[in-house]
């Protein structure tokens, strides 16, 4: 058998099981209700969750132009000249190991428990690992490049444009990934925590009435969530940077990157 | 073969002239003497050899050479004018290993120079054409650089040095990368592209058969400071053959150069 | 002198954050009710570490920490290497567990209360939930940064399985061993003080959302301080290890 083969038997023996083990009665209704009454559940009461699912994305949306916008934006400048980037670099990879989680109740002193709460501590959650890759992308371009383009006469705006920008794209949009995915994750982190809106309040909210099939929906509508922003970002991927499929480097300075930065929680 | 598109140069076309050249790289401890009193005269079509051990600045010079470095003390003239900057329409330049932009294919690499000065893309495309031609990389235009082999890489390079049709073509150690079999077969091809086009050509190498193989002239330098110790002509006629790599000429030429070599190591 | 300016240049940097910050405060620019001056939030700091409460907080968080990081480092670094050592096993296995690393674990977490009820084991075990699979990840990476070359040279020198361990993988390993064990750590801290924060009746975690929901600034600023500079500190501590360790590493 292959690997493609048992690992696909293993995804669906896992759903199965997940069927079969709650309606056997072999795992209470409560820790994990079956696959059928989750779906059930969240279709049900597809109203509901597509409001909050509106609220969630709307709130992901502002998060991560504020994160991945701000975070290339930086990582660009520090990246690309060595002083700040000696100086500052270990700093805010220090500031990484901080569980950042304990910035939103702040965030709700200061902004209430609406939107602007869930959007300004997101946009924190995702903002540090894009910066983080975006300058780590800038510092392993080949300097080889760059004197070869100088050799053409390239000036300061055509090396920015042409080789700068591209030559960093795999290591941006690896960045992009893992801010995005941890914009998602403190957008519904935080409205797990304290709010009055979005999918993490009704995880939430149903969790406090031990309604496992509501609070089971919700957890499997962030899921497609997080899976079909990753599966867009693939996809950019593929169609942004084909050269990239070859180049051991820029996939090696990518892979690099990308586990020490993957979200936390 | 099409000609290369013509660019009226300045008199004398080719020629390159080295005066008096200094070099000092200053460290917080102290200034390190990189080339100290280095004068050189390459006529227009000639194939000069750079050889030497390494620190001894060839690659230094090579750079200065290029506008891509400017000298502390002395002059450098290129066509009878300084080249205080990279001026693609004088000096085409080929470095170590394949330089080449990883997101662009062949033809793209080739037409790079160009599009930098806004040349019309029909036009490019027909420049670059000629230049893959000239290389013998007719259909190899549309590959990405990995799926090209080393030698097939430094093709490119060439070409893209060439595109322009510079009167001088400057070399840092373009073969360095690739395995022996390869080395011989590319110098064969660089004669060949030298002798079609009349090229001056300067060439760095660490490799004194090569150099030997390749040049009209071999000048050796040696380190600490950097300075031309010896400056050979190679009377061996054209076409080069592997057979001459076991002449007597060709062996006493090898000889002496080592000697240098080993003197100043 | 140069590394010595460079220090002195971040120092400077966090001593103008925290100038800027009692500026704001203190000239009444941004309403001091909503954010205390930072010679008052550190005061208030030196004041919290002294109360019985607070120090049985972290006491409690710090117990959780450990506890999800001793059982979830064995656990993921014996998958790991069962991962690693196995290449079908590894082919079956690696993409379920990349998915499994890239999904948001959090999400996960009313689940841990649905099982466990609100206490002790709940958040152990969302700790150990968040950090196992980059322990698993790190390991297999690990076991895979040993040359293929270094091993040779060990097997044609007759060195036993023993020696091969000892000598070839976990020099090679440690490297990369140390960052893992920084990362996890990151990754379990957050996971434990989430779970506080989330359902808990104490630990710090705790303690700072209940702070937030009565909007006590001072306090909840300095907790957050408190936090943040035990974090820096651990991780720092690691990191100051790992270099030490790697100094042969090019």
């Amino acid at each position: 058998m292959t690997a493609a083969t048992l690992r696909r038997l293993i995804v669906v023996g896992l759903i199965a099981l997940w069927e079969i083990l709650p309606r056997a009665g072999l795992i209470p209704e409560l820790f994990l209700p079956s696959l059928s009454s989750t779906l059930a559940a969240g279709w049900n009461e597809a109203g509901e969750y597509g409001h909050a699912l509106a609220v969630t994305l709307y709130e992901v949306a502002i998060s991560m132009a504020f994160a991945c916008g701000g975070g290339i934006l930086l990582g660009a400048i520090v990246g690309s000249l060595p002083r700040p980037r000696i100086l500052i670099m270990p700093m805010v990879s220090s500031l990484y190991a901080v569980p950042l989680v304990i910035l939103y109740p702040v965030f709700t002193v200061w902004l209430g428990i609406g939107s602007e709460s869930k959007i300004a501590f997101a946009s924190i959650y995702g903002f540090l690992p894009t910066m983080l890759a975006t300058a780590a992308g800038i510092q392993t371009i080949d300097p080889q490049l760059l004197l070869a383009a100088r050799s053409m006469g390239a000036t300061l705006s055509q090396r920015l444009v042409r080789v700068i920008i591209p030559a960093a794209i795999p290591t941006v949009l690896s960045g992009l990934r893992v801010g995005g995915a941890l914009v998602i994750v403190g957008v519904v982190v935080s409205e797990m925590l304290i709010s009055s809106a979005g999918i993490g309040y009704l995880i939430s909210r149903y969790r406090t009435i031990l309604d496992s099939p509501h609070v089971f929906a919700g957890v499997l509508l962030v899921l497609a969530m997080a899976i079909a922003f990753n599966a867009a970002i693939k996809w950019i991927e593929r169609k942004a940077a084909i050269w990239q499929t070859g180049t051991r480097a820029g996939q090696n300075a990518a892979e690099e990157i990308t586990p020490t930065l993957q979200p936390a929680t | 073969m099409q000609p290369l598109a013509n660019i009226t140069p300045l008199k004398p076309a080719g020629a390159v002239e080295v005066r008096n050249v200094g070099q000092i790289f200053k460290t917080t401890t102290q200034d390190v003497v990189a080339l100290e009193d280095v004068s050189l005269d390459v006529k227009p079509g000639r194939f000069v050899v750079l050889v030497g051990p390494s620190g001894c600045g060839k690659s230094t010079l090579l750079m200065m050479m290029a506008g891509l470095r400017q000298q502390t003390s002395g002059t450098i003239t290129i066509s009878g004018a300084p080249i205080p900057e990279p001026d693609p329409n004088r000096v085409g330049v080929v470095f170590q290993e394949a330089s080449l932009f990883p997101w662009l294919t062949a033809e793209e690499n080739v037409e790079f120079p160009l599009a930098l000065r806004g040349v019309t893309k029909s036009d490019r495309r027909a420049r670059a054409q000629d230049a893959l031609k000239l290389v013998g990389l007719d259909g190899f235009g549309k590959r990405h650089p990995h799926e090209l082999s080393g030698g097939m890489k430094q093709r490119v390079s060439i070409a893209r040095g060439l595109v322009q049709d510079p009167p001088v073509l400057l070399m840092d150690e373009p073969f360095a990368a690739l395995d022996e079999q390869t080395r011989m077969t590319m110098g064969d091809e660089l004669l060949r592209i030298w002798a079609a086009t009349g090229k001056t050509v300067v060439f760095v190498t660490h490799s004194l058969t090569e150099a030997v193989y390749l040049a009209d002239e071999v000048i050796v330098m040696s380190p600490r400071p950097g300075r031309i110790v010896d400056h050979l002509q190679v009377s061996l006629p054209r076409p080069r053959t592997y057979e001459m790599l076991s002449g007597d000429t060709f062996g006493s030429l090898r000889d002496r150069i080592w000697r240098h070599i080993r003197k100043s190591a | 002198m140069r590394g010595l300016g460079v220090k002195a240049a971040r120092v400077a940097i966090v001593v103008a954050l925290f100038a800027i910050w009692e500026i704001l405060s203190r000239s009444g620019i941004v309403n001091p009710r909503l954010l205390p001056s930072a010679s008052d939030t550190l005061a208030t700091l030196g004041d919290l570490l002294q109360r019985a409460s607070v120090r049985k907080d972290l006491a409690v968080t710090a117990t959780e920490v450990v506890t999800a990081f001793a059982l979830a480092v064995p656990v993921g670094a014996l998958i790991g290497f069962l991962i690693a050592e196995n290449r079908y096993f590894a082919d079956v296995a690696k993409p379920l567990l990349f998915f499994a690393f890239s999904i948001p674990k959090s999400i996960f977490l009313p689940m841990f209360i649905l099982v466990f009820g609100v206490g002790f084991a709940q958040k152990v075990g969302f700790g150990f939930f968040s950090t196992i699979f980059i322990v698993i990840m790190s390991t297999t990476t690990a076991v895979e940064s040993v040359k293929v070359e270094h091993l040779t040279v060990a097997r044609s020198y007759g060195a036993t399985p023993m020696q091969t361990a000892f000598r070839v993988y976990l020099p090679s390993m440690l490297p990369v061993l140390l960052e893992a064990l920084r990362i996890s750590m990151i990754f379990n801290l957050t996971g434990v003080i989430l779970a506080e924060m989330y359902a808990s009746r104490d630990g710090i975690g705790h303690q700072i959302a209940t702070w937030g929901e009565n909007f006590q600034m001072k306090q909840l600023l300095a907790g957050v301080l408190m936090i943040a500079v035990i974090a820096i500190t651990f991780n720092e501590l690691v990191r100051w290890v790992e270099t030490r360790c790697s100094h042969w590493r090019t």
